[in-house]
């Protein structure tokens, strides 16, 4: 089995070879480090969107409050990626923090990448833009998984 | 865990009593990016909406660029921008 699936206990059975794991292990916690790191990039910033539009008052209070604890998580949920992706399963803890990971790479790595809604059809060929494929087909996997139990 | 967001538990006194009545909506805006399941699994799990109610406001996002998917107070809907932003769905909130 090539991919993610929901076994019959619940847990998510994880195959992948180990070329994949150890790229998603790498670009989750490249991600990780760039979280903690800060800044206003483009594709950093598409992970905090601004909360209120048309109130810069608003928004700056949202940044400092609620901001923090929003990195805090996706840097815990990109690290535990990184920890367990050489497992051969995932409990639900596990792969809801794989579902927000990966997301959150898909996320930056499409923004930096300048991609549209046409770009997965018509799929060619830069690294990244493979790397990019391979991550939405895997996370399309893990959703079709995890919904599956919903 | 990166499910769980913080909420706030104090809010100044900056809204006008009549102002705070009025209820604050959330908007999610369409995007290139997030995977049209996974937007309809994460309102199902979020807010606990019927696969139905979910693919709904999805396509809606997706097709119209932006629906609303839930609202209350204001800080009902901080806390709900912020657990849809955890999960990377870009949310905004304003007053209705």
């Amino acid at each position: 089995m090539h991919g993610l699936r929901r076994r019959r206990d619940g847990e998510i059975q994880i195959g992948l070879a180990e070329e994949e794991r150890e790229l998603l292990r790498q670009l989750c916690l490249r991600l990780a480090a760039e979280v903690e790191g800060g800044g206003e990039e483009e594709g950093l910033a598409r992970l905090f969107p601004v909360a209120y539009r048309d109130d810069k008052t608003a928004a700056a209070e949202f940044d400092e409050l609620v901001r923090p604890g929003l990195a805090e998580g996706k840097v815990a949920a990109l690290r535990r990626v990184g920890e367990t992706a050489g497992s051969e399963r995932l409990d639900e803890r596990d792969a809801q923090a794989w579902l927000t990971a990966l997301n959150d790479v898909r996320l930056v790595l499409g923004t930096r990448l300048g991609v549209t809604e046409e770009t997965y059809a018509t799929g060619s060929g830069s690294p990244g833009l493979a790397i990019y494929g391979w991550l939405t087909w895997l996370q399309g996997e893990l959703v079709e998984a995890l919904a599956a139990a919903l | 865990m990166s499910t769980v967001a913080p909420t706030r538990v104090e809010r100044p006194h900056r809204e006008e009593s009549v102002e705070r009545d009025r209820p604050w909506i959330v908007i999610v805006w369409n995007d290139p990016i997030n995977l049209m399941t996974y937007v309809s699994y994460v309102f199902q799990k979020l807010f606990g909406y019927s696969k139905e109610k979910a693919e709904r406001l999805m396509m809606q996002v997706h097709v119209e660029g932006k629906a609303v998917v839930s609202g209350g107070t204001r800080e009902k809907a901080e806390h709900d921008v912020a657990r849809l932003q955890a999960h990377g769905l870009w949310a905004t909130l304003r007053q209705d």
